[in-house]
């Protein structure tokens, strides 16, 4: 730093600053006097001398009193900083031109050629360079030259704020900034320079200058974003809506492709009128199945596009239940048929299709089919066209010995919807199990009993299982010892078709005397059966539970909780199961690990701390391994499980649990990976922000990197002192004294001489 | 004599027959229980068996012929789910826990199939009844029917709800949560199908006479039927042709 001989007028006044006010404040109110007291005087002349001569009095006046002095210093010019930004965004790796150098490289071109002029100003600025992504760190030319910019986004904004706050907490003064960037922010600027980024902007202190890389022409077709809701009903028609970006393809059609992991769902030819065109395009589907899937919109990749991972874009779609939809067919009516139906009708969460037996052939009822409300069981309508459009199936006492009714030619239909994951209960009576007129029965094969012989009519009082005390099916209170005296509670069963359970089934209530192989007949028996599950009740008279449960006068829900219960168990409702694990978040950006959260529970729903945890990640497409990972469950039941650097593409997060010898069931969850993030989604320079940022700072705005620094406007570096100061006196002169004196006398005799005095 | 224990022995062979052929106890059949009270109770004990032997042979509900006696105040009133109650003359005042019982009865997934066995209209049966019925359920007072609810599309397709008498075109209902829980005639609906001890019909229907006691039976099953099955007629899948069949 080289120092320079100044110097300045300063006062070496002893006085205090008050004083010398309160002394200049008394001298001005003297000259307001005079003026004053001339005010009457005829002669403009003499008012205007006898005033003027007062001011100078009173100006010689002050001068003695601030005794002003000359101070000799030696400075020095401190340098400032000039911040040059350099993007370093992945879309910075995109080419200035078809077939040219990177955008990296073409900033790392402009910076090796302004190095001399950097090197001239070097006395008044020191220019560094830092990449942001957004994140401020400092770069080298080379590695502009070689390193592919690693940003997910481009966020000038950020970087500015960033620049801004090392000003405040470095020793150099920020003089400017040069920004070179494409301007495809993707953050608080995407929308333009608007609100507070352009008051921030505004405000910024020193002037920022833009320069734009890179120039139009690039050939590319993106899909640019698809808007869908979280979350979509079954059965229901959802919408997407993508949009579909192309530069280079005027009067080019193309085809949109909506696929479910793999599997195309829908198609939609596009054209483009011009050679920037944005064109929406609509997908109207309808999922058939709950859970999470992955679906992706995609374009064809063609050989002159920019980038080609931008032609897909992925989203993980929630499908879940409007209404459970629930199928009941009575062999005939009955006070259960009542009761179950009752609860159905009054839940406005199910949907409630039902068919029931009111005549057999054998019925005369002695009417014509005009004066009857009858009509013909759809079966072949029910049972082979609608019948996966159900979520559960409740058949009570359905006897197949009379060909007009019986569903015995459906068995392959029964069977394929409860395995494909449909639900099924099963009650008994007097036409079911070992009472059945025609066996075997087309449910028997899902069914989690077998039958044991003919039913024993006698009336009992169902007694809980252990397994049934933690069973959320049988749940009707807080806590096994609850649930077991409100099952106690509930008023005798009569009659118990007598069967023994499969294996692998869950007897949850049973008979408390009467056995079966020698073991107490079950009641309620429940499994697992392929995708889907079954239930089976061994009586058609659990209808007490509801009716003759209010007889003692205390009200009770408890036959309305079994029933919810069991219906929520058996279509798989969310919350009810003992094993889940949900892909955190369901769409991952690109380089971003893949994240499954695992929340094991035991069959009585208590927390599976230390549950040994096996997590596959498989690609959705073809089911294809790519990962898997054993863990194990914490105190609370939960564990994360983390996959990172998965290619882009759609899977399924796959996880069974153990706990000991006994297994805690599975789980699955969608993911999508994209395949780019927005970063790499647009090609385009945003030059026009990179302008306007320039014009609200008062800084120069450069087409291309090839400018000359002194065109960019940067603030003047401030002057420190850097050695002793020396101060010389100026009124202690005599002359100035006696300028003073010779005021003072004048203005004295002048006013004498006009009659003032 | 010997015509009325031929027929009793036919019913009573019957009943037990179905027992027989479906051993798995009684409580999920429909058996009809009758009120008892301090008044004319067991007046149509006939007709209800008759009620039940045409449920059996018309339609697939499983039925046991024999009526049950039931005390109102009784805890057994709850293993019954179908409620019969006739009288001819005055009904006695209902008790405090026999009104209680009958509330929470109605309340909780009881019906009540009420019977003017007199035919009475202001006065008798049907003055007490209404009396007692509001000290029952006094948020859900008796209205009439309209022809289009269910109980007149539950099985038979009607358009008058006839008994012995036709002197009110209607039923009446008292509902709770949009179930009918009471069903109330005062043209002794029952009285159309009660034999007498020789085992012919006790009362000539008026003015329709057999057809009108068809009609009657009609309805009794019906009414039965809604009893079972609710409003199961009115599902979307019947309308249609519901609709077709009565124009």
């Amino acid at each position: 730093m080289e120092s320079i001989d100044t110097w300045k007028l300063v006062s070496l006044s002893s006085l205090p600053p008050p004083v010398l006010v309160a002394l200049g404040l008394a001298l001005a109110l003297g000259v307001g006097l005079a003026a004053w007291g001339v005010r009457r005087e005829t002669s403009a002349l003499r008012r205007w001398l006898m005033w003027s001569l007062r001011a100078l009095a009173a100006i010689a006046a002050l001068f003695f009193l601030l005794e002003p002095g000359v101070r000799r210093l030696q400075v020095a010019r401190v340098k400032n900083r000039v911040a040059v930004l350099v993007d370093r965004s992945a879309s910075m790796s995109f080419p200035v031109a078809p077939r040219g150098p990177t955008r990296s490289q073409a900033v790392a071109d402009a910076l090796k050629a302004l190095a001399p002029q950097f090197e001239a100003l070097k006395d008044r600025y020191a220019f560094e360079v830092v990449g942001f992504d957004p994140e401020l760190s400092p770069v080298s030319v080379e590695q502009l030259a070689s390193q592919s910019p690693p940003g997910s986004r481009t966020d000038l904004f950020s970087a500015l704020r960033a620049v801004k706050a090392q000003d405040s907490s470095g020793a150099r003064k920020l003089a400017g900034v040069i920004v070179f960037s494409d301007g495809a922010d993707n953050v608080d600027l995407a929308q333009g320079l608007v609100g507070h980024a352009r008051s921030t902007v505004e405000s910024f202190g020193v002037p920022i200058s833009t320069v734009a890389v890179g120039q139009g022409g690039l050939a590319d077709l993106s899909v640019d974003s698809v808007k869908v809701d979280d979350f979509a009903f079954v059965r229901n028609s959802i919408t997407a809506e993508a949009e579909v970006h192309a530069r280079g393809f005027k009067g080019q059609q193309v085809t949109v492709v909506l696929r479910r992991e793999g599997q195309v769902v829908a198609t939609r030819p596009v054209q483009f009128e011009t050679d920037d065109d944005t064109v929406p395009v609509t997908f109207t589907f309808t999922p058939d199945q709950t859970g999470r899937f992955v679906y992706t919109v995609s374009v064809p990749v063609f050989p002159e596009e920019a980038v080609a991972e931008n032609n897909t874009r992925s989203f993980a779609l929630k499908v879940i239940r409007d209404r459970v939809r629930v199928l009941l067919v009575a062999g005939r009516p009955s006070w259960d048929e009542r009761a179950i139906r009752g609860i159905l009708k009054q839940d406005a969460n199910v949907e409630l299709v039902s068919f029931y037996i009111l005549r057999t052939t054998g019925d005369q009822v002695k009417a014509d089919d005009k004066d009857l409300s009858l009509i013909p069981f759809p079966r072949n309508e029910i049972f082979q066209e609608k019948l996966a459009t159900f979520d559960l199936v409740i058949v009570l006492n359905f006897s197949h010995d009379d060909p007009g009714t019986s569903l015995a030619m459906f068995q392959r239909d029964i069977e394929a919807y409860v395995n494909n994951g449909g639900a099924m209960a099963y009650l008994g009576g007097d036409r079911s199990f070992g009472e059945a007129p025609a066996s075997p029965t087309p449910f028997d094969a899902i069914l989690p009993v077998t039958t044991a012989g003919p039913a024993d009519p006698a009336p009992f009082v169902a007694r809980l299982t252990p397994d049934g005390q933690r069973h959320p099916v049988t749940m009707l209170a807080s806590g096994s010892a609850s649930t077991e005296s409100a099952w106690a509670a509930l008023p005798p069963v009569q009659g118990l078709n007598l069967t023994r359970p499969r294996p692998g089934a869950v007897v949850l209530l049973d008979h408390p005397f009467a056995t079966v192989d020698g073991k107490n007949a079950p009641l309620l028996v429940i499994q697992e059966i392929g995708r889907g599950r079954s239930l089976a009740l061994m009586s058609d008279a659990t209808w007490s539970w509801s009716l003759g449960a209010h007889a003692q006068g205390s009200p009770t829900r408890s036959y309305e909780r079994f029933w919810n219960n069991a219906i929520r168990w058996l279509v798989r409702d969310p919350d009810l199961t003992t094993l889940s694990i949900a892909a955190d978040p369901p769409s991952v950006e690109p380089g971003r690990p893949v994240v499954g959260v695992v929340v094991a529970r035991q069959p009585d729903y208590q927390p599976a701390a230390g549950a040994s945890v096996h997590v596959e990640l498989v690609r959705a497409d073809d089911g294809q391994l790519v990962a898997e990972q054993q863990v194990v469950a914490g105190a609370d039941g939960t564990v994360r499980v983390e996959f990172p650097t998965v290619p882009a593409g759609a899977y399924k997060l796959s996880a069974k649990a153990t706990l000991g010898e006994r297994a805690l069931g599975e789980s699955s969850d969608a993911v999508a990976v994209r395949a780019v993030g927005p970063e790499l989604s647009d090609v385009r320079v945003n030059a026009p922000l990179l302008a306007e940022i320039a014009r609200a700072s008062h800084g120069a705005f450069f087409e291309a990197p090839g400018f000359s620094v002194g065109d960019v406007p940067l603030a003047e570096p401030p002057l420190v002192e850097v050695g002793r100061s020396k101060d010389q006196p100026l009124w202690d002169r005599w002359y100035w004294l006696t300028v003073l004196v010779l005021v003072a006398g004048l203005e004295w005799s002048v006013r004498r001489r006009f009659g003032y005095v | 004599m010997t015509m009325d224990l031929s027929r009793r022995a036919l019913l009573l062979s019957a009943a037990t027959l179905s027992g027989l052929a479906r051993a798995f106890g009684d409580s999920s059949k429909f058996i009809p229980a009758v009120v008892k009270h301090a008044g004319r109770w067991d007046g149509r004990s006939s007709g209800l068996r008759r009620l039940a032997w045409e449920l059996q042979g018309r339609t697939s509900i499983e039925v046991s012929l024999e009526a049950r006696p039931i005390g109102l105040d009784s805890p057994k009133l709850f293993d019954f789910p179908f409620l019969y109650l006739s009288g001819e003359g005055e009904l006695p005042p209902l008790t405090g826990p026999e009104v209680e019982n009958l509330r929470r009865y109605l309340t909780f997934g009881g019906f009540l199939f009420a019977d003017a066995s007199d035919g009475s209209d202001g006065t008798g049966f049907d003055a007490s009844f209404r009396r007692e019925l509001s000290r029952v359920l006094p948020q859900s007072p008796l209205a009439p029917l309209p022809s289009s609810h269910v109980v007149f599309k539950s099985f038979f397709l009607l358009d008058s709800a006839p008994g012995r008498f036709l002197d009110k075109p209607f039923l009446e209902g008292a509902q709770i949560n949009k179930r009918a829980v009471v069903m109330y005639s005062q043209n002794d609906v029952l009285g159309a199908l009660n034999r007498d001890e020789a085992g012919t019909w006790e009362y000539e229907p008026s003015p329709g006479g057999a057809k009108q006691r068809e009609v009657a039976t009609r309805l009794a099953i019906n009414i039965v039927m809604y009893a079972m099955c609710l409003d199961y007629k009115d599902d979307a899948v019947h309308i249609k042709e519901i609709m077709k069949r009565r124009h």
